[in-house]
């Protein structure tokens, strides 16, 4: 670690772990909910659990980002954080605004909430991933804003390399497109097309700069490859990814009220969007197999070209399976949505996150470059469950989703909602168990920073691949 | 290696692409605004229709629903329920009907306790909503 | 240095080129396969297109293309003026074919045919529109090399930026030579 101010990082990539593990119980508990309908009814509904888990999810990837920028702009840009207390005290802000959101579903009705936090005023509340009250949606846009300055007068003081400033553009981005989640119509179509100006300009947008730029950081710390190359190839895929996901938020636009235009533009240009998931994982297993180093932390490398592999499928593959409009007619709103949506969630977001925190908290603890032998076996052996938990969640809510397309949608006898979703009921037991592996898989993550030990060097060090 | 792919044309291209992509975008996403009346049904979006709106957004309606295909995947589609259930009648009667304690064993709705007025608007709201040209979507009734 | 090395230009604007290129096969793709279910519909909107207009188009963009590969002949021997005038005749023609085809869609707007009215038209104005913008993000790359070739900032030995700007404007002028015929005049 060689500036200071790094350090302000740990703070963020803790809660971020911890949001993370909340995340997961309330996973556990709709998923429970799903199969025992009247789970922990009426005190916590299925939509307040749901809410907890999303927004728990989006704060969680929220707080990793910060760290992840706390950490390496400067790293990057070769000089201190502009305001280390800035940070702090960001940090206690969001966490308190975040864990009093969470509270506040919890032990208030959603509709006392609503009133409690004057959204009649500005009504933004009630969409999802938008819950938060229009208050809570305010202070997240003051903390990005003081997170920006803080993170963009380092870049403007420093050394400006690719890495950084395609960091902070991403970053700028998710930051403006989240304003649109203040503009909420009376109009439905209107309300729809522009909240995906919020949610596809973010994960299959803007938020793919910052998975791309944190990517290639880790990879020129571990491989030792030339920056040059490394910041080459990064442009060439954030250009994929825009060039295919701007358009590409037609696919979003088939059935919703606007144009049939849509159903072509969206199709052709979102059966695209992979491309760069593709991209990525090749440029990940290139760079490692370039390396002109054994890097002792073969933990985050394992996290890297997790990442990218994991995308490519999550968000790659599983996407495309779904995006073509004639498809999208019969499986539009199924369980085959929630397949892809969490494998891609996973893949792309949640395992960049893990693979800086991996990269970078040795470093802040004291470490030269990487934890014990004994720490990094245990940090792969969870890598491993929590992917192939993963894996088998998103297979299951795969079948469950043929299964319903094929019952509710395609036959010429089409059964109703409720009968279909007892039909598929075994898919979502066998869900839930793979969903009990991945969190064990996330307590054996979290022990490892609890074993210690000689640290790992680079002669001795173990090779993931 | 330099001299075929420099890093400055990545650049360009990603700034150039990205300036490109945003404008077509902006030209399709204009030419829908002009679209939008024809399709979204706002000949019947009233003062009721609106209130209507609210009490779904206040109520997270979408928490355990979908409209038009997207919300939670736990309880049925209702861009249709207008039609699947009978109209406005059909509507309220089964939102008035939901047990406090729920059904046990099966996934439950909560009782909200709405009044007879909210129950309109909210019915209003359903109405209005199936009457947008979703170019045939859902592919039946069950939605 | 820069040899006689294929493909001409930065390999980057390559795999960019290779990108438009799928989406467009696929759009193209996407039209016969369409037509084929909707032929009644899509001749008689066919016939409505002005073709001696498009004809113009064609043959700005062809000379264009010609102009362009005069200004790359130029550069590799040396001659930057030379070079500059025949980039800024490219350009005059890339704007006449942007005036010529923007009269074409107001000549459509006024009469209220748009990107809704039909599944021909919805064809039509998507592949034009896209290719046109790729004619505008053209004329712009030329001007970018044309400053720069002007101020002297190509020679014989390194004119990489020419040839990466001409092979844009040779693809550009590729789509349109088969957009042409798809649209306009195959029944």
């Amino acid at each position: 670690m060689k500036f200071e101010s790094q350090k302000v990082a740990m703070p963020y990539f803790i809660a971020a772990i911890g949001l993370f593990v909340g995340q997961i119980l309330f996973g556990l508990i709709i998923g429970l909910q799903y199969v025992v309908g009247d789970f922990l009814f009426p005190e916590i509904p299925f939509n307040v659990a749901r809410m907890v888990h999303t927004n728990l999810l989006i704060v969680w990837l929220l707080f990793g980002f910060m760290g992840a920028a706390y950490y390496l702009v400067p790293e990057e840009t070769e000089t201190e954080l502009h305001s280390p207390k800035l940070a702090i005290l960001m940090f206690w802000v969001f966490l308190v605004a975040g864990a009093l959101t969470i509270l506040g579903y919890l032990l208030v009705p959603y509709a006392g909430l609503a009133q409690m936090t004057g959204n009649e005023l500005l009504p933004t509340m009630g969409r999802e991933f938008l819950e938060q009250p229009t208050i809570t949606k305010i202070g997240i846009v003051i903390v990005a804003l003081a997170f920006l300055f803080n993170i963009g007068m380092t870049v403007l003081k420093g050394r400006k390399t690719v890495v950084s400033l395609v960091l902070f553009i991403g970053l700028v981005g998710l930051a403006v497109f989240f304003l649109f989640s203040f503009y909420n119509p009376d109009n439905l179509v209107k309300d729809k097309f522009y909240w995906w100006w919020v949610v596809h300009l973010w994960v299959e947008g803007v938020w793919e700069l910052i998975m791309g730029s944190i990517l290639a950081f880790v990879l020129i710390k571990t491989t030792g490859v030339d920056r040059e190359i490394i910041e080459k190839w990064l442009y060439i895929i954030i250009a994929m990814t825009l060039i295919t996901g701007i358009v590409g938020t037609g696919h979003h636009y088939y059935w919703i009220g606007t144009p049939e235009y849509w159903q072509w533009w969206g199709s052709i240009f979102s059966a695209l969007e992979p491309i760069p998931f593709f991209m990525m994982t090749v440029f990940a297993f290139n760079m490692v197999n370039k390396r002109r180093r054994n890097h002792p932390n073969q933990a985050a490398v394992l996290w890297a070209l997790g990442t990218a592999v994991m995308a490519f499928l999550g968000a790659g593959v599983w996407g495309f399976m779904h995006t073509l409009a004639p498809v999208n007619y019969y499986t539009h709103g199924t369980q085959i949505t929630a397949a892809h949506g969490h494998m891609a969630f996973y893949g792309a977001y949640v395992m960049i996150v893990l693979a800086m925190i991996s990269y970078s908290m040795p470093l802040m603890r004291g470490r030269k470059a990487a934890n014990s032998n004994k720490s990094q076996v245990m940090e792969m052996w969870s890598f491993w469950l929590m992917t192939i938990s993963m894996v088998f969640i998103t297979l299951f809510l795969t079948g469950a989703g043929i299964l319903q397309t094929w019952l509710q949608r395609f036959t010429e006898t089409p059964q109703p909602f409720m009968v279909v979703q007892d039909q598929v009921s075994l898919f979502y037991w066998m869900r839930e168990i793979a969903g009990v592996f991945f969190l064990i898989g996330l307590v054996v993550y979290i022990a490892s920073f609890f074993v210690g030990g000689e640290e790992a060097t680079e002669s001795k060090a173990r090779s993931s691949v | 290696m330099a001299d075929t792919f420099t890093k400055d044309m990545a650049r360009n291209i990603f700034y150039g692409g990205s300036l490109f992509f945003f404008l077509l975008f902006l030209a399709l996403s204009y030419d829908t605004n002009s679209a939008l009346p024809e399709r979204d049904n706002r000949q019947n979006l009233t003062e009721t229709v609106a209130k209507g709106k609210l009490l779904w957004e206040e109520n997270n309606c979408i928490g355990c629903h979908t409209l038009l295909g997207e919300g939670a995947y736990y309880a049925p589609e209702l861009g249709n329920a207008y039609k699947r259930l009978g109209g406005k009648d059909g509507i309220i009667g089964f939102i008035k009907s939901r047990p406090v304690e729920g059904i046990p064993g099966r996934r439950s709705m909560p009782q909200f306790n709405f009044t007879d007025e909210e129950l309109d608007a909210i019915a209003e709201f359903l109405k209005y909503s199936s009457g947008i040209n979703t170019a045939n979507w859902p592919p039946n009734i069950q939605g | 240095m820069n040899e006689k090395r294929y493909p001409p230009g930065d390999l980057a604007i390559w795999i960019f080129i290779l990108a438009e290129l799928l989406v467009f096969a696929i759009f193209f793709a996407s039209y016969a396969f369409t037509r084929a279910s909707h032929v009644e519909l899509f001749n008689i909107h066919q016939l409505q297109l002005d073709t001696d207009i498009a004809l113009v188009n064609t043959l700005a963009l062809i000379t264009s293309s010609y102009f362009v590969v005069r200004a790359v002949k130029a550069i590799s021997v040396g001659k930057r003026s030379e070079c500059v005038k025949w980039l800024l005749g490219a350009i005059f023609m890339g704007l006449i074919f942007l005036v010529v085809k923007s009269v074409e869609y107001a000549h459509h707007y006024s009469n209220g045919i748009n990107l809704r009215t039909n599944l021909f038209y919805m064809f039509y104005f998507s592949l034009t529109f896209f290719h046109y913008m790729h004619v505008i993000m053209g004329v712009v790359i030329l001007s970018v090399v044309t400053y720069k070739g002007y101020s002297g900032g190509y020679s014989a030995a390194e004119h990489t930026g020419i040839e990466t700007g001409a092979s844009y404007w040779h693809m550009v002028d590729l789509v349109w030579l088969i957009l042409f015929p798809l649209v306009y005049v195959m029944r």
